[in-house]
């Protein structure tokens, strides 16, 4: 196991805030490494400054053993990055833009010719070659910038919220083909809030809030430690007081550790027990004669663990 | 999934100062192909070009016609026989000092949108990310934007090679003249550029380019008058030092291209005392330029009585000492007593008054702007280099961020 992006209580200030607060990650190469965050928890600011455009107030980081501080443009060598707002230039064909890049890493002209065709081809562009960037979608340019972030083979990906704004096709899109850039060999550093796309896609992710590291793992391992349980929404054919008796039905069993009526008539059950509990306690509740709509967890795993970990105070911070 | 093949990251150049530099021009390149396939795409840069020399040239039979009929009238024209030569200078300056004009506000607004830009449209990041050197951003970006100044420069040396057939422009004026006008270009240029590198918005940018444009031009000019209207003039009819003891702020005029080309235009000239020899030392009067003085102490040659034509061998001057003047001598009070020497000896004399050296002030002009645009580049790569910033604040150990 070899780490390639590592970073040693990372700081960051911009004029009195602090926007990393001593952020330390290990990655090994091969992850699809998610950074999860509320805006403003500093992904961006810890994503730019492994991306050697930002100078940290403290701490080191390094990619692939080398200083981003110290040699900025060997470690530019081995990353490419899609910052999260990026623009296109006008009056650009689509080829011209790769072909721009690629010479700005040096590559030899029969190089170049087939990397922007194999490029084109794996970000599936080709059709578009000669179209200009101005008049591509948002997805297409999304892609397009990923492309960009490719034409030197770099052995780290740093994608920067590089979901946003696209549509839920486009989206899938994406996340196929990060995965086929991970079967690559490549180390992909990815930060979004969308969170069930991560927890798909993601062999460990950090969670990050106010500059600091509140929990970092496989997704799984973190699941496990901070086992807050789940949460439950139950929504039945009732309405009023025979509403709230049935929430308080709920709320009398053992696993159930709060029960609150929602405005829209659903039951959100605060639930501790595993997979089993709730299968005994919806059993339990139709038997009991509950006119029952529906009974289901609420929400992606992540995202919940997110919500809790970030509500808390860091004290889940392993 | 296919394989691609990329030149293996060098390893850390020691010494290899071939392989560096390489970079740098294959980073040069780059952006040069990428700012030119935008800037010259379709027919439209070529059709302005067209205009512009279709333009250029009207403009110049325009002023032939102007001072031909000025000889024709027999209005301020002189000899007819130096008719030519006069409208051989007449179309140079006039077409030199237009495109000074041109160069002066074009180069600038052309290079003051090049780093702003791209911070706008957010595409700095992805080309900073890049080996590329923020030398090889700067210097790709103020050659890409100055290409198309330096391509209707060159498009208008036929059209002023035109002045050559009515003579009184020698070559080496000429070149001179375009060695005024590409160094302003270069120092102009690269002034707009580190405004757009310091400034975030392109207005902003434009903006203040434009007003650093005008005080260069007009600003410099109405100090220089202004300078010159204070000083007044001694009772030998030579001006005085004026504010704070200084004869003239030189510097000034040295920053103003179009003083420069005035002075490449003074060198045309058979005369002295107007014309454009006037306008430069009427606003920069040096030691070099027409100074009369009795005073040996200021290290000034002496005076000599010019000798118009009748005037009696033996006369009082107007400050009343005693003045002989005959044909080819002059009398020169060196201070010491009255002197008694022929004009010729008088003339060959080094740093003397009439062996005026005339297009002296240029070549500071091109060496002013050639040091001032080595200080804007730098300036300008610190500025788009992301993590190598200077930092003037007092007591901040803390970076400032480039954006948020």
């Amino acid at each position: 196991m070899s780490e390639i992006v590592r970073t040693d209580g990372l700081v960051k200030r911009y004029d009195g805030t602090l926007a990393v607060a001593g952020v330390d990650l290990a990655v090994e190469q091969g992850e699809i490494f998610g950074l999860v965050g509320p805006n403003g928890a500093g992904k961006t600011t810890t994503l730019r400054i492994l991306a050697t455009l930002l100078a940290p107030s403290a701490g080191t980081a390094e990619i692939a053993g080398m200083s981003v501080t110290r040699n900025p443009d060997q470690v530019r060598r081995v990353i490419g990055f899609m910052p999260d707002a990026f623009g296109v230039y006008d009056d650009m064909k689509v080829w011209e833009y790769l072909d721009f890049f690629a010479r700005c890493y040096g590559i030899a002209p029969a190089a170049r010719r087939r990397v922007i065709a194999d490029l084109l081809e794996l970000v599936d562009l080709a059709d578009k070659r000669n179209s200009y960037v101005q008049t591509l979608s948002r997805g297409m340019q999304q892609r397009l910038c990923l492309a960009h972030a490719l034409v030197h083979d770099p052995q780290v990906l740093l994608l920067d919220e590089p979901a946003s704004g696209l549509d839920p096709r486009a989206r899938v899109e994406l996340r196929e083909l990060l995965r086929e850039l991970r079967s690559m060999g490549k180390t992909i550093l990815i930060s979004s809030h969308i969170l069930p796309e991560l927890e798909e896609l993601c062999t460990s992710v950090v969670i990050i809030d106010r500059g600091q590291v509140l929990a970092q793992g496989r997704v799984t391992d973190i699941e496990r430690r901070l086992r807050f349980g789940a949460v439950l929404r139950v929504r039945l054919l009732l309405e009023g007081e025979a509403l709230e008796a049935a929430r308080e039905r709920f709320a009398s069993d053992p696993d159930v550790a709060s029960a609150t009526l929602l405005e829209d008539g659903t039951i959100e059950l605060g639930f501790r027990g595993d997979d089993a509990a709730s299968a005994r306690l919806l059993a339990a509740s139709v038997a009991a004669g509950l006119p029952i709509v529906s009974f289901a967890r609420a929400a992606s795993d992540l995202e919940e663990l997110f919500l809790q970990v970030t509500a808390q105070a860091p004290v889940a911070a392993a | 999934m296919t394989e691609w093949v990329v030149a293996p990251a060098p390893a850390l150049p020691s010494g290899q100062r071939s392989q560096t530099f390489g970079r740098v021009v294959g980073g040069i390149v780059a952006i040069g192909v990428k700012e030119l396939r935008g800037r010259m795409r379709g027919r439209r840069a070529f059709v302005i070009l067209t205009l512009y020399l279709a333009l250029l040239a009207i403009f110049a039979l325009m002023v032939e016609r102007i001072i031909e009929t000025q000889f024709s009238n027999n209005f301020g024209g002189g000899l007819a026989a130096n008719a030519g030569a006069s409208i051989g200078q007449g179309i140079f300056a006039a077409v030199l000092m237009l495109m000074t004009l041109q160069v002066a506000f074009l180069a600038p607004s052309s290079t003051a949108g090049a780093i702003s830009l791209e911070r706008e449209k957010q595409t700095l990041d992805l080309l900073v990310t890049t080996p590329i050197s923020s030398f090889a951003i700067v210097i790709g970006k103020l050659l890409s934007a100055l290409i198309y100044v330096f391509l209707l420069i060159a498009a208008s040396i036929p059209l002023m090679a035109a002045v050559f057939v009515f003579g009184g422009v020698g070559p080496e004026d000429m070149i001179k003249g375009y060695i005024v006008l590409i160094v302003a270009a270069i120092g102009l240029g690269s002034f707009g550029l580190l405004c757009s590198s310091l400034v975030k918005r392109t207005t902003a940018a434009t903006a203040i380019t434009i007003f650093g444009v005008l005080a260069i031009t007009i600003g410099t000019v109405f100090i220089l008058g202004f300078w010159q209207a204070m000083s007044g003039f001694d009772q030998n009819g030579n001006r005085r030092p004026g504010p704070f003891g200084v004869r003239s702020p030189a510097p000034l005029a040295w920053v103003n291209p179009f003083i420069a080309e005035a002075d490449v235009l003074c060198g045309t000239e058979s005369t002295f005392g107007g014309g454009w020899c006037g306008l430069v030392s009427g606003l920069v009067p040096t030691n070099e330029g027409v100074i009369f003085t009795n005073d040996p102490g200021v290290g000034v040659p002496p005076m000599p009585v010019p000798m118009p034509v009748g005037v009696p061998e033996k006369g009082i001057a107007p400050d009343g000492r005693q003045v002989f003047v005959g044909n080819d001598v002059v009398v020169v009070d060196g201070g010491g007593g009255i002197e008694r020497r022929m004009v010729a000896d008088v003339a060959a004399e080094p740093g003397q008054p009439f062996g005026v050296r005339r297009d002296g002030l240029w070549t500071r002009s091109v060496a002013t702007w050639l040091i001032l645009s080595a200080i804007f580049i730098t300036l300008s790569v610190q500025a788009v280099s992301p993590t190598r910033r200077w930092r003037l604040r007092r007591g901040a150990r803390v970076p400032k961020a480039p954006s948020a």
